[in-house]
């Protein structure tokens, strides 16, 4: 919202404070102030020219040559094309050099072969208006010579205040409120406003009936002998200086007040409204009117309507019909002042997206109690502009309200102890008297009565009347005070003491990249990660279309960063830790939430692997990040179980179907695994670009950090360090190429009869020379004994008995 | 005797003294100590002298031995130095000469600036929580003193789920608030960072995911003069000294008093790009916690007060390394990544 200075003028005295200092206070004890800037700084240099002769053109009907007198020793020749330049005129006059609004720079030029050294403006080419059928005439006693933003009353500063710091305060939603918080904090008093209501004519009330418990008051006043027209300098510059276009008086007068004591009201054309009168009703479904802007809006029941008769003339508290909306000839006026329900108010003007001056301020809740006192503020300023201006009729003023003002009890310890400041008893009633709150002694306990404007919902508890105290006191002289109570350690967390353990892992030993992506997924990326038709818990208001799914695993994202770092690097390595949402399955159909019911959370760690390195048998994507996931593992003391093959098609659909291995989590059957980890589904690697000079070997581990906290602790333990040497022994076998590695494994183990201390399979080879359908396996194998030093012998029965071993799985010991 | 000692003596040391390294030495060594070298000869001579000649042939073959044998240690000592002098010199070194790239992983930015956090936070006796990001309707407002058609709900710019709105992304931490509430008895001291969702324009300032971190301290007779000495602890932890601070009114429903904290800006003394020119960088909502919210977190606020804090995880982070644009954060941009 912007304030002009001058406008707070009208209210209070300032000159003695600067724009700054002003701002500053305002920030500290009221409201951030967003920015504070002089009103059109560019109008310093136009200034008051009077026309001393105007001739026309010699070479042009529609120009005229004028001859202006701006102060200086010379007079100025100016050719000007505005019909309404006439000699004796002040005229605002751009001296060469001046830079208008919108780049323009004034220049001496040639126009049709006469000389012309300045321009005469309007006050659109100011910024200042719409108007364009002239020249600014500028009043008479504008002094020549003179900057013409000091004559007419433009120099301003405009203070921004940012509306979020104000949305609980409605009564700093005009002039006046803002004048009264400087009041408080200036310790001065305002200027004295008189909106009492004028004397009433004796016509026939005008008929109003109010039909619905969404307008606890309505107040219609008709207004007579209003010339339409212009309105004074003073009011426009105000207006201006606010951002508020001057229209006409009618209008201007309207917003003054909204702008002034931050009450909206409305001004109908009598002349255009029914003779049965006013009524406020709910909308009919169905219903629609055309509104000020020229809009046909669509009404719902939950709309509020005033009508004439049962005609919809106005979107209460929103925006006006266009129908009975006021013209330059209107001197028959019905001017309504009202309070609307700030719920009402607010569904309807999000639902049409129409958001108006007077909505922002509905929508806070306005004290019943305003109406009046704008009514009688409009029509006293109508009447200080024209004398004739009278109210023909008495008010009709219905609705079902009551004044909002209240008492609370407010302890003056407890200021002092939730401020943690010694403010005195004096001080505290000192303040809050300033700001308008009535305050009477009852021992201990302070009686203070809220002033209605400020009784809704702005304060309504003890600890408002706190902060009311400890803002216009200043928190700045709040003296620091540490934290002294009695408070243990805190918990263990194993949840932060994982993620922290497997980050440190990842980023250090393991030189992998972590990092964070947005919760939200792409139908796209879910269709080509195969996800498609999985539930998801979806948004329905979206940053963008195609954008409404809250992901359920951190596996998609990462895929979705490959093609773009796999252009940067040979080998890429990430992870993300982070949550997905499945969202519950209760519903009918097993694939919508049912209403209320929250998603299930899962907590992941999700890792990739790309390279551009061809896999091998024994080093691949794949198998790095099984041994890497085991290495994690043994980090955080889980004891690992064996890898299995897993068909993990509707848990991982990114998994190459055949190649999956995973790693159960030791609970009940169907418990998500601890980690599955697969090469990417080969379909899916075309689809997210790794193919041609991208082509690469990728693999995904996914581990479930909530199955790694329920995992059972293995602990780590010391072993002590044997002190005999063991022996190193390498074995080749060939098998059959069904035969499974752990079962060979395990052949070894068994020949070892608990000697063996390490085995480490180095080779895999098939084809080439050896027999179709079979395979070799190399492996280095340690024996060792915790009692003696092994030798020879010890060797020969390992190898004799793993021969054996060798045949059982259908094998042979190989010994070259 | 061919030769007399002397002549066999003044040939070995010059064949010594000739040699340039340990291959030349063994020859000698081997010529003159070895099995049949020619001190093994002169010795073997001597069962064939006069029996009054042994002892001298003796004698003179071990001197000659000996004379060898330190000639020997004495070229070795010295070889070893000259090597040593060639191994100290800085020749033909290049010391702008590239080193080999180590790879290296790395932690996120924001990881890296909320383990810190915690870990200040936590040697304070404060409790890390976490909270869900898919949240209710009532934790994310109404438990927060934010009922229906409450204005506020306009300023929080909310993600609703399908298919009633019932769901939010939350947008905020401070659901948090009313969960700690309802797990910790007071006296107690919680943060609780996390993921946040706004329904608004993407810039280079504003996402429409981000992270924060809420913290909530409740207690016997906490005051704002507790909160300011929380906050100024705070930035000391974050910019490792002493910075000015000030509280002006702000309002949030879920605080009274509430405020906004200002910081002086750490970077500049007199206005700069990041502050704005103003000096004061605009750090973090802040307040006493209403008491509405005590009372939704089943605490009598007649008998306990707090505070509460919403720290911007996301803009901190931009702060401290310099970032610019805060879609760097979420972006994935292995370049972005690489650098911390």
């Amino acid at each position: 919202m912007y304030l002009s200075l001058n406008w707070l003028k009208r209210h209070i005295e300032l000159d003695d404070l600067t724009p700054e200092q002003i701002a500053l206070d305002l920030t500290l004890s009221t409201a951030e102030v967003e920015g504070l800037e002089r009103f059109c700084p560019h109008l310093d240099d136009v200034v008051v020219g009077f026309v001393k002769e105007r001739v026309p053109h010699p070479d042009a009907d529609k120009l005229g040559v004028c001859t202006v007198d701006v102060g200086g020793p010379e007079l100025l020749q100016i050719v000007c094309g505005a019909p309404n330049v006439a000699t004796g005129h002040k005229v605002a006059v751009a001296t060469l050099g001046t830079r208008l609004p919108g780049g323009v720079k004034i220049k001496k030029a040639k126009i049709r072969g006469v000389e012309s050294r300045g321009m005469i403006c309007s006050e659109r080419e100011l910024g200042l208006g719409d108007e364009h059928d002239g020249i600014w005439v500028l009043p008479e006693g504008a002094q020549v010579g003179q900057p013409v933003a000091e004559q007419v009353g433009l120099v301003d500063w405009i203070i921004e205040i940012d509306n979020k710091s104000i949305t609980h305060r409605p009564d700093l939603w005009g002039h006046r409120g803002i004048a009264a918080e400087l009041s408080a904090i200036y310790e001065r008093e305002l200027k004295p406003l008189d909106t009492s209501l004028p004397e009433c004519g004796d016509d026939a009330p005008w008929p109003l009936r109010v039909e619905t418990r969404g307008c606890p008051r309505y107040v219609a006043v008709c207004v007579d002998g209003v010339q339409n027209g212009r309105s004074p300098d003073w009011l426009r510059a105000l207006l201006l200086a606010v951002g508020q276009r001057p229209l006409d008086l009618l209008v201007d007068v309207s917003n003054f007040v909204m702008l002034d004591i931050a009450q909206p009201n409305h001004l109908f054309d009598r002349r255009a409204l029914a003779a049965d009168g006013i009524v406020v009703r709910q909308a009919r479904d169905g219903e629609s009117m055309t509104t000020l802007d020229g809009e046909q809006r669509k009404l719902e029941a939950s709309d509020l309507l005033i009508c004439s008769g049962d005609e919809p003339v106005a979107l209460a508290g929103i925006m006006g019909g266009d129908a009975s909306r006021v013209e330059g000839d209107t001197n028959q006026l019905l001017l309504e002042v009202a309070s609307f329900d700030a719920g009402t108010v607010r569904r309807t003007s999000a639902r049409l997206g129409l958001r108006t001056d007077a909505s922002a301020r509905f929508e806070k809740t306005l004290s019943p109690t305003l109406p009046l006192e704008a009514a009688g503020h409009a029509v006293r300023l109508l009447q200080s502009l024209q004398p004739d201006v009278r109210i023909s009729a008495p008010v009709s003023d219905a609705g079902e309200w009551s004044d909002p003002s209240h008492e609370l009890s407010l302890r003056p310890a407890r200021v002092r102890a939730l401020l943690g400041c010694e403010v005195s008893d004096d001080q505290i009633r000192g303040i809050l008297e300033r700001l308008s709150f009535k305050v009477t002694v009852e021992g201990e306990t302070l009686r203070v009565r809220v002033p209605s404007e400020r009784a809704l919902k702005d304060v309504t508890i003890e600890q408002d009347l706190v902060e009311e105290v400890g803002r216009i006191w200043r928190y700045g002289n709040v003296p620091e005070q540490c934290l002294t109570a009695e408070i243990a350690p805190p918990p263990h967390d194993p949840r932060r003491a994982l993620v922290r353990a497997l980050e440190d892992r990842l980023a250090g030993g393991a030189r992998f990249h972590q990092t964070l992506s947005y919760s939200f997924h792409s139908d796209d990326l879910l269709r080509r990660v195969g996800l498609s038709d999985a539930p998801h818990v979806e948004v329905q208001n979206p940053v963008a279309e195609g954008v409404s799914r809250v992901r359920r695993s951190v596996v998609p994202s990462l895929l979705e960063l490959l093609e773009a770092a796999r252009r940067q690097r040979g080998e890429v390595r990430l992870f993300e830790l982070g949550k997905g949402y499945v969202p519950d399955s209760d519903g009918p159909d097993g694939s919508e939430g049912s209403e209320g019911s929250e998603p299930t959370q899962l907590h992941e760690l999700g890792i990739v692997l790309s390279t551009d390195r061809a896999p091998e048998a024994l080093s691949n994507a794949a198998s790095r990040l099984q041994g890497l996931v085991e290495d994690l593992l043994e980090a955080v003391e889980v004891g690992a179980g064996s890898w299995r093959a897993a068909n993990v098609a509707e848990l991982a659909p990114w998994a190459h179907p055949g190649r999956a291995v995973a790693l159960p989590s030791g609970a009940e059957e169907d418990a998500l695994p601890l980690a599955v980890i697969a090469p990417l589904e080969p379909g899916l690697s075309r689809e997210l670009g790794l193919s041609g000079e991208l082509q690469s070997d990728t693999a995904v581990a996914l581990l479930s950090v909530d199955a790694l906290l329920a995992a059972p602790r293995a602990g780590l333990h010391y072993r002590s360090i044997p002190r005999f040497p063991g022996i190193k022994v390498d074995v080749a076998v060939l098998v059959p190429e069904t035969c499974p590695a752990a079962d060979v494994r395990a052949a070894i183990e068994k020949a070892g009869k608990g000697l063996v201390a390490e085995t480490e399979l180095f080779d895999l080879y098939s084809g080439g020379n050896l027999p179709a359908g079979t395979r070799s396996l190399a492996w280095h194998v340690v024996l060792q004994s915790t009692d003696r030093t092994l030798g020879e012998k010890e060797q020969q029965s390992f190898l004799k008995r793993f021969g054996r071993g060798a045949e059982a799985l259908g094998g042979e010991l190989r010994t070259e | 005797m061919d030769k007399s000692l002397d002549t066999l003596k003044a040939e070995l040391l010059a064949r010594v003294a000739e040699a340039t390294d340990e291959a030349g030495l063994r020859e000698v060594e081997r010529d003159a100590l070895g099995k049949t070298g020619v001190v093994a000869g002169l010795l073997a001579q001597i069962p064939s002298l006069e029996p009054s000649e042994r002892r001298a042939a003796g004698q003179g073959a071990n001197a000659l031995k000996a004379t060898v044998q330190e000639a020997l240690a004495t070229a070795r000592a010295s070889l070893e130095a000259s090597a040593l002098e060639a191994e100290r010199s800085g020749d033909g070194f290049d010391a702008t000469l590239p080193p080999p790239a180590a790879r290296r992983g790395s932690l996120h930015p924001l990881t890296r600036v909320q383990r810190e956090l915690e870990d200040l936070f936590t040697s304070m006796g404060y409790t890390v929580l976490d909270g869900p990001e898919v949240e209710t309707d009532y934790y994310n407002f109404e438990a927060l003193n934010i009922p229906a058609d409450h204005p506020a709900r306009d300023v929080q710019d909310t993600f609703f789920c399908k298919p009633d709105g019932h769901l939010v992304m939350r947008t905020h931490t401070s659901p948090v608030q009313i969960r700690a509430m309802e797990r910790l008895k007071p006296p107690f001291r919680a943060i609780a960072p996390g993921k946040v969702f706004r329904q608004e324009t993407v810039d280079a300032s504003h996402d429409h995911t981000f992270h924060q971190m809420e913290g909530l301290v409740v207690g016997k007779d906490i005051s704002v003069g507790h909160l300011i000495s929380a906050m100024k602890t705070l930035l000391r932890g974050i910019f490792r000294r002493e910075i000015e601070i000030r509280l002006r009114p702000g309002y949030f429903p879920f605080v009274e008093p509430g405020f906004e904290l200002d910081a002086r800006c750490p970077f500049c003394e007199d206005g700069c790009g990041v502050c704005k020119r103003s000096t004061w960088i605009e750090l973090l909502p802040c307040g006493m916690v209403h008491p509405n919210v005590l009372r939704a977190g089943g605490i009598d606020p007649e008998e306990w007060t707090g505070f509460a804090f919403g720290l911007g995880l996301s803009r901190l982070v931009m702060l401290r390394y310099g970032i610019d644009d805060v879609r760097l954060l979420l972006s994935g941009d292995l370049r972005f990544l690489e650098q911390f």
